[in-house]
C-alpha cells in the first residue's frame, strides 16, 4: 500500500472531509490516465461540495472542462 | 363500492343533537390511517416551530406519520421542509440533527443537493469519474419539496398540496390575533419541553378546546380564572378554543413583570385566549407570552406533545421564565389523566361517541363536525374515483 493510500484511508477512517479533499486532489495529480484521474477529482469535488471547502469551485472547473461534470 | 369505516352522520348534527367521533377513530389503526390522509395530510399541520432550525445549515429530521422529513434552513435562511429520501435509491439524507455546511450527500451513493434542494451533483453516474448521463436530468430530480408556512413561529405543512392558501384558510384567526403579530422570541432551552401521552392525538385538541373542564381538572386555577370567566371561540372548518377575563401576570420576586408585546392594546390587559388551530396546534396568547403546542400523532393510541414558550423581547428574566414553563408544565400535566382516560375509554364498545353540552361543549363539537366533514369529503372523493 502506498503512503497515500494510508493516509486517504487513515482519513476516512477519523471522517476527515478536509482532508479527503486534499488527499484526493493528490491521487488525482498523481494518477497515471485521465479516468483514474477524474474519479479521484469526482471524490476530491463531491467531499469538497458537502464541505463548502474553498476548493469547490475550481475541482468543479476542472471537472467541467474534462466533461466530467455539468 | 367499499364501505365507510364509520357511520358520522350523527357528528356533524347541531351540537345539542350531536354525537361525538365514533370509537374506531381514537382506537382504529385503519381509521387512523384514513385520517392521516383526509385531515392530516390535506389540511395545514403543525410540524415543528422555526426555532428547532435557528442558523443557516441547521437540518432537523423529523417524522411526520411515518414520512421521513428534513427541515432545514438553507443558504438564504429560508425555511424548507424536504421528504429526507434521496432521488436515486430512496436512501434517507440525514440521520440525526446537523449543520449542512455545503451540501447534503447522500451516505450511499454520495449524490448531493443544495440546502435549496437542487440536485448538484451525481457522481460516477455515467461510470467511473463520469458525474453525468444523458439519462439524468438534474433539473427534474431535485429533492422533494412540502409545501410549507411559517406562522407564530411554527412551521405548519400541507403535504398532499391540496389545502387552500394557509393565509386564506387562517384569515379569521389571524385578523382575530393580529395584534400578536410582533416577533416572537423563543425563551430557549429552558421554555421547551415535551410531554407523551398514551392517546389519539385528537382527544389532545378536545380537552385543549373547552373550559368546561378547568373548575374540575386544575382547581388551582379557580382562585382566580373561574368558569364564568371563560368564553367560548369558535370559527366553523377552522379552530376553536376558550378566552378568559381574567388573566393575572407572573410576577417575580421583586414584582416585576415580563414585557408586553408592543402596543397589544387595553382589551388583552387581563384577556387571554387559548386555541386549538385544526388539525393538530394549540396556541396561546396573552399581552406578555405565548406559547405553541404542536402535536405529533405517532400512532394510534400515542400522541407527542411539543411545547414553546415565547416572550415579547429577547432578553428575559431567567427565575420568571422558568417559573412560567413550571406552571404551565403543570397545567398541561394535570391534563395528562384525561386525555389518557378518555382513550381508555373508548375501548367500551358500546360508547356511542358521547353526547356533549349544548352549552358548554360546543368548541369541542366544533372539532369534531371539522374531522367528520374532512373525512367525509375524502370518502366523496375516493368513491367517485372508484
Amino acid at each position: 500500500m502506498s503512503g497515500l493510500d494510508a493516509r486517504l484511508l487513515d482519513a476516512h477512517a477519523r471522517d476527515d472531509r478536509a482532508a479527503l479533499v486534499t488527499l484526493y486532489q493528490e491521487a488525482a495529480d498523481a494518477a497515471s490516465d485521465q479516468d483514474a484521474e477524474g474519479f479521484y477529482l469526482t471524490h476530491a469535488y463531491v467531499f469538497a461540495l458537502e464541505l463548502g471547502h474553498p476548493d469547490m469551485q475550481m475541482l468543479h472547473q476542472r471537472l467541467k472542462r474534462a466533461g466530467r461534470e455539468e | 363500492m367499499t364501505a365507510p369505516l364509520t357511520n358520522l352522520s350523527a357528528v356533524r348534527r347541531p351540537v345539542s343533537e350531536a354525537q361525538g367521533l365514533p370509537n374506531p377513530h381514537y382506537i382504529d389503526s385503519q381509521m387512523f390511517n384514513e385520517e392521516k390522509h383526509a385531515v392530516l395530510f390535506s389540511s395545514w399541520s403543525g410540524l415543528a416551530v422555526t426555532a428547532d432550525v435557528p442558523e443557516i445549515g441547521d437540518a432537523v429530521p423529523m417524522t411526520f406519520l411515518g414520512m421521513p422529513l428534513l427541515v432545514i434552513r438553507d443558504k438564504s435562511g429560508t425555511l424548507r421542509v424536504f421528504q429526507n429520501t434521496c432521488r436515486h435509491r430512496g436512501m434517507i439524507l440525514v440521520e440525526e440533527p446537523r449543520k449542512i455546511e455545503g451540501a447534503i450527500r447522500c451516505p450511499y451513493h454520495s449524490w448531493c443537493y443544495s440546502t435549496e434542494g437542487r440536485l448538484v451533483s451525481t457522481p460516477h453516474v455515467g461510470g467511473p469519474g463520469q458525474n453525468t448521463h444523458e439519462s439524468i436530468d438534474r433539473n427534474l430530480l431535485g429533492l422533494i419539496e412540502v409545501r410549507s408556512h411559517i406562522w407564530r413561529d411554527v412551521i405548519w405543512i400541507n403535504i398532499d398540496g391540496t389545502a387552500l392558501p394557509f393565509e386564506d384558510v387562517n384569515a379569521d384567526l389571524i385578523a382575530r390575533w393580529a395584534e400578536f403579530d410582533k416577533p416572537l422570541f423563543h425563551g430557549g432551552s429552558d421554555s421547551v419541553f415535551q410531554l407523551e401521552v398514551k392517546c389519539n392525538w385528537k382527544l389532545a385538541v378536545e380537552n385543549y378546546c373547552e373550559s368546561y373542564h378547568l373548575p374540575w381538572v386544575h382547581p388551582g386555577l379557580n382562585s382566580y380564572s373561574r368558569l364564568e370567566d371563560h368564553y367560548h371561540i369558535e370559527k366553523q372548518d377552522s379552530y376553536s378554543g376558550q378566552g378568559t377575563l381574567v388573566y393575572r401576570q407572573l410576577k417575580g420576586a421583586e414584582g416585576q413583570v415580563f414585557a408586553d408585546f408592543e402596543d397589544v392594546g387595553e382589551k388583552w390587559n387581563e384577556a387571554a385566549e387559548y386555541i386549538s388551530v385544526y388539525p393538530n396546534v394549540l396556541l396561546g396568547v396573552h399581552r406578555d407570552h405565548a406559547f405553541a403546542i404542536v402535536l405529533v400523532p405517532e400512532s394510534t393510541e400515542r400522541t407527542v406533545e411539543n411545547i414553546h414558550l415565547y416572550y415579547a423581547t429577547p432578553q428575559t428574566d431567567d427565575a420568571m421564565r422558568a417559573a412560567n414553563t413550571e406552571q404551565w408544565k403543570l397545567v398541561f400535566e394535570e391534563d395528562i389523566f384525561v386525555v389518557e382516560g378518555m382513550q381508555k375509554g373508548r375501548h367500551s364498545p358500546n360508547f356511542d361517541g358521547g353526547r356533549f353540552s349544548a352549552v358548554m361543549d360546543s368548541p369541542t363539537h366544533s372539532f369534531h363536525a371539522w374531522v367528520a366533514g374532512k373525512i367525509e369529503s375524502y370518502r366523496a372523493t375516493a368513491q367517485a374515483a372508484e
